[in-house]
């Protein structure tokens, strides 16, 4: 209730709020239009997947962990399997390392473009919200075709992979990836040059390099504030030691340069597909797996949204002693409370987006 | 494989003399990539270990608390601090014992360990002391804490649950309602 003593007002939204994708709860201090404050309550979905991971074997697990979130459904069993991998010292074969990147990098496009595309959706730009999500299908495409699912890929396994490539499937890809990129270029274009969307996204949810690393934020909400942070980079796991490619990163730390990163990194990713099909090693899929002895480990990885841990603990029986995932998302949140400081209530929903957040990721 | 030169000698030797004896090792995955481990005493050496991995520079990951010997309805808990340092990993674990149910909020040194500490608060119960907001995280109020330490069966834990339990509790809250004489009406009112 605001008053002459006190000019500010409490504006609910969420959790269910035709603006949020997931449900999410803000306590937003305003004054008039202007936000001064901002406190999450979270919780809405969280299913206890944890608790449920330690009541299945070290195999269910995979399945579990593709269960996460749909969007990131490849980077929860890919890093698990890695943690297991790590703990036992189980060699991944080398063809394995390289279809474990493609599926990676396809999942990334794709989540890219989903972001991008829910951007413009917001702005009310809906034709480029309707051509950004029919380019996304070229790569929903790609998946069905390759993986047999539009968003569960089930590509993993502790020790490989349980999916691969002919030469029929790579050409597909690589005509499908030509037709993207040339989308993705002029998608480019427009997002770096139209009135309507520069005016709404840049200068809006600052966040600047010292808060992003004071809140050690992960994944294009880090690099679109200048820090270079890439696991693939910095921990290179997989094939990514063998490949080439550029960590992307821009410097004004608003809501346009979040989307440029996430923009320009689809080119990237593309060219590292290419790479992957031209040099894909002939070989075995997986390995036979020894016995999971006790022990800890850690994987990381670099999921659509940013750095992605798993713990695992194991006692020598076949379930898991404990396992934790934290999600680039976790690490995110707290940055609204920077972005949406003395922001405009209509910039809400569009500073909310561009840190691409996933609940049910987070909440697990 | 790897080229990352790995965390300043000086933050590893400060890490390994908070460390109990023997309680340091250091484990490689296949590409190279480093993982530290030290093992601290008690929860007392947790603050020190979090200034000197705040002074190099370290970012927190994550924190998992957990029970390593799944002996539900006992205290004995551990919790692992994970740290990104020059291109490697470091975990600082710290014992918990039945007396000493709490550690220090490392949230001073780091802003970003909030979430993680409420969160294993309301999971394990464990207190945080220091926390700057130490209310609910994920858990509803109503739910006791340290959820995590209670064994639940799998039936219950997952929301597709149809048990002949769980249709008898819903059957059951049902059966309650309707002999509340008015119940609905009140609310409707209100």
């Amino acid at each position: 209730m605001s008053s002459l003593d006190n000019p500010t007002s409490t504006l609910p939204i969420g959790p269910v709020h035709v603006a949020l994708e997931e449900p999410m709860y803000f306590r937003l201090d305003v004054e008039g239009e202007t936000v001064r404050g901002v406190e999450l309550t979270a919780g809405h979905v969280h299913r206890g997947m944890e608790a449920l991971a330690l009541r299945r074997t070290l195999f269910q697990n995979i399945v579990l962990t593709e269960r996460v979130c749909s969007l990131c459904s490849n980077s929860h069993p890919f890093t698990y399997c890695m943690a297991v991998e790590n703990l036992a010292g189980i060699p991944v074969p080398e063809r394995a390392l390289y279809l474990r990147v493609m599926a990676e990098e396809i999942k990334r496009v794709s989540s890219h473009l989903f972001n991008l595309a829910v951007l413009a959706h917001i702005i009310g730009f809906k034709s480029l919200f309707m051509h950004v999500m029919e380019v996304r299908e070229i790569m929903q495409d790609v998946k069905e075709t390759l993986y047999g699912n539009r968003m569960d890929l089930a590509a993993n396994c502790i020790g490989g992979v349980k999916y691969d490539m002919d030469a029929e499937l790579t050409r597909f890809l690589l005509s499908s990836l030509d037709r993207v990129e040339g989308a993705v270029r002029k998608i480019a274009k427009i997002y770096g040059s139209d009135v309507m969307i520069l005016r709404r996204t840049r200068g809006v949810g600052l966040f600047g390099r010292e808060d992003a690393r004071g809140l050690a934020v992960v994944g294009p909400v880090a690099r679109g504030s200048g820090l270079p942070l890439d696991v693939r980079r910095e921990a290179p796991y997989a094939a990514y030691p063998r490949l080439s490619f550029e960590v992307v990163t821009e410097q004004d730390g608003d809501v346009h340069s979040r989307a440029m990163v996430r923009m320009r990194e689809m080119e990237v990713s593309i060219d590292i597909l290419r790479q992957c099909a031209r040099d894909l090693p002939a070989g075995p899929l997986s390995v036979l797996l020894p016995e999971i002895p006790a022990g800890e480990a850690l994987a990381r990885s670099e999921a659509p949204r940013g750095e992605l841990v798993y713990y695992l603990r194991t006692d020598g029986t076949e379930t898991p002693n404990r396992l934790k995932w934290r999600v680039p998302s976790y690490m995110n949140w707290d940055a609204l409370g920077v972005m949406m400081k003395d922001c405009k209530v209509s910039d809400i929903p569009l500073i909310v987006n561009s840190i691409d957040p996933c609940i049910s990721c987070t909440e697990r | 494989m790897k080229t990352t030169s790995g965390p300043d000698p000086r933050l590893l030797h400060g890490l390994e003399t908070l460390s109990l004896k023997g309680g340091f090792h250091w484990t490689e995955d296949r590409t190279g990539n480093r993982f530290y481990w030290f093992r601290l005493d008690a929860s007392e050496g947790l603050t020190r270990a979090a200034e000197l991995l705040a002074a190099f520079e370290a970012r927190m990951c994550t924190v998992t608390a957990y029970d390593p010997a799944r002996e539900h309805g006992r205290t004995r808990h551990e919790i692992a601090y994970h740290f990104a340092c020059a291109g490697t990993m470091v975990t600082v674990t710290v014992p918990l014992f039945e007396g000493t149910r709490s550690v220090p909020s490392i949230t001073p040194h780091f802003r970003n360990a909030d979430w993680n500490e409420r969160e294993f608060m309301e999971l394990y119960g464990i207190n945080v002391v220091g926390h700057p907001n130490p209310r609910r995280l994920f858990l509803d109020e109503t739910l006791d804490r340290g959820i995590m330490n209670r064994v639940i069966p799998v039936s219950v834990l997952m929301s597709g649950a149809s048990s002949t339990d769980l249709w008898e509790r819903i059957l059951g809250g049902r059966g309650a309602e309707a002999e509340t004489p008015g119940a609905g009406e009140t609310e409707e009112r209100a």
